[in-house]
């Protein structure tokens, strides 16, 4: 029996990775409604990558840093509201549980890119989004080509990707596939004081790549790459629920 | 005897995984894709080990293990928990109804293997027909 045994205590026991660290304290921040936004910019500001993507977030129309008309954390903070903040600060625990799972279920090296660098997916492709609902609201969108979605599909069940003729297959692994790495994403945000439940992935085959954002929330890109495999991450939460 | 393990779980991806992984192995894999099911299968085949995932319709696994430890003939079951949830509230509550193990989606086959076999005795095929007497002429 467990009784009384600390997190740290079972983590140890059961031999779990240690979490990243980095994104726990802005996501503690962000989810406390008196929450200072001075003790939240002076946190962005030690993050130079942080710092950069919200400030790239606050100038949508700026083709360069030169251009920028929002040139300070705090006012990219007014500008984009809390629920930006913290698509932020989860996206990068985000990336690093879609690139582990990738790494241990397919031994395939995920590349983490520039979403607007990346190739669109033209013409019909495979999505699959889960909604989690509770202190924070929002979804997150697994975009994929049919062909990258029948080799992701085929590799985790050790198949050809000519064995499988069936899209049920390929939508129950891109489901589950997307399952374990928003299951990841929601252990960091109960972590962080934001409680919330998953709701069961839906998948589809569609022409439409538009995600629509959660309202008052904020909305992140992620972009990843392997040979020919390339697949997008949206996610949308809002804090404020 | 071959060993008994039942996959609780939701999706048909990860039950086809656990059936790879243990296919080397001398058991016999029973399924089950909620935690109503899981306990149904549980009392009929009274199996050596349970693998249970958290998040499934019908009936979550946080709820089928409360019902499992709370039933006299389907408490010394031993219990992984094969699942992506490792929020710490979760993994302490978990831990306290009382698992055997942990472990956090996603894994790797042998990390699978290795946590079964800590808890039970996994034979290759091959040993468990060796062990079998040839029969006399």
């Amino acid at each position: 029996m467990n009784e009384g045994a600390s997190y740290h205590e079972l983590s140890k026991r059961y031999g779990f990775a240690p979490k990243p660290e980095s994104a726990s304290r802005l996501t503690l921040l962000v989810s406390r409604q008196d929450s200072d936004l001075d003790e939240i910019a002076k946190v962005i500001d030690k993050d130079p990558a942080l710092r950069k993507r919200l400030l790239r977030l606050a100038n949508p129309e700026a083709e360069n840093e030169a251009e920028y008309a929002v040139e300070t954390v705090e006012d990219a903070l007014m500008r984009n509201g809390m629920g930006s903040v913290l698509v932020l600060a989860m996206s990068t625990p985000l990336a690093l549980a879609i690139v582990r799972s990738f790494q241990t279920m397919l031994s395939l090296k995920l590349e983490n890119i520039d979403s607007e660098e990346a190739e669109l997916i033209e013409g019909e492709h495979l999505v699959c989004n889960i909604g989690f609902s509770g202190k924070v609201v929002g979804q997150v969108y697994l975009h994929m080509s049919l062909d990258s979605a029948k080799a992701i599909a085929a590799g985790i069940l050790g198949i050809s990707p000519d064995e499988l003729t069936d899209n049920n297959e390929i939508k129950d692994v891109a489901g589950e596939l997307l399952n374990i790495i928003t299951g990841n994403f929601k252990s960091n945000l109960c972590d962080s004081g934001l409680d919330c439940r998953l709701q069961p992935p839906e998948v589809n085959i569609t022409t439409d790549f538009h995600t629509p954002k959660t309202p008052g929330g904020g909305l992140e890109h992620l972009a990843f790459r392997a040979g020919k495999i390339q697949i997008f991450v949206d996610v949308t939460a809002n804090p404020w629920n | 005897m071959p060993l008994k393990i039942l996959s609780v779980d939701d999706s048909r991806t990860i039950r086809l995984i656990v059936g790879r992984a243990l296919r080397p192995y001398d058991c016999i894999l029973c399924e089950a894709s909620n935690g109503e099911e899981g306990l149904v299968v549980a009392a009929r085949e009274n199996p050596d080990l349970i693998l249970l995932d958290v998040t499934m319709p019908v009936m979550d696994g946080v709820t089928m293990l409360t019902k499992l430890k709370e039933d006299p003939a389907l408490k010394a079951i031993p219990v992984i928990m094969l699942t992506a949830e490792s929020g710490r509230n979760n993994v302490v509550q978990i831990a306290r109804l009382g698992v055997r193990d942990y472990l956090v989606k996603p894994f790797k086959e042998e990390q699978l293997i290795e946590k079964i076999g800590r808890n039970v005795t996994l034979k290759k095929k091959e040993a468990a027909l060796a062990t079998i007497p040839a029969p006399q002429a």
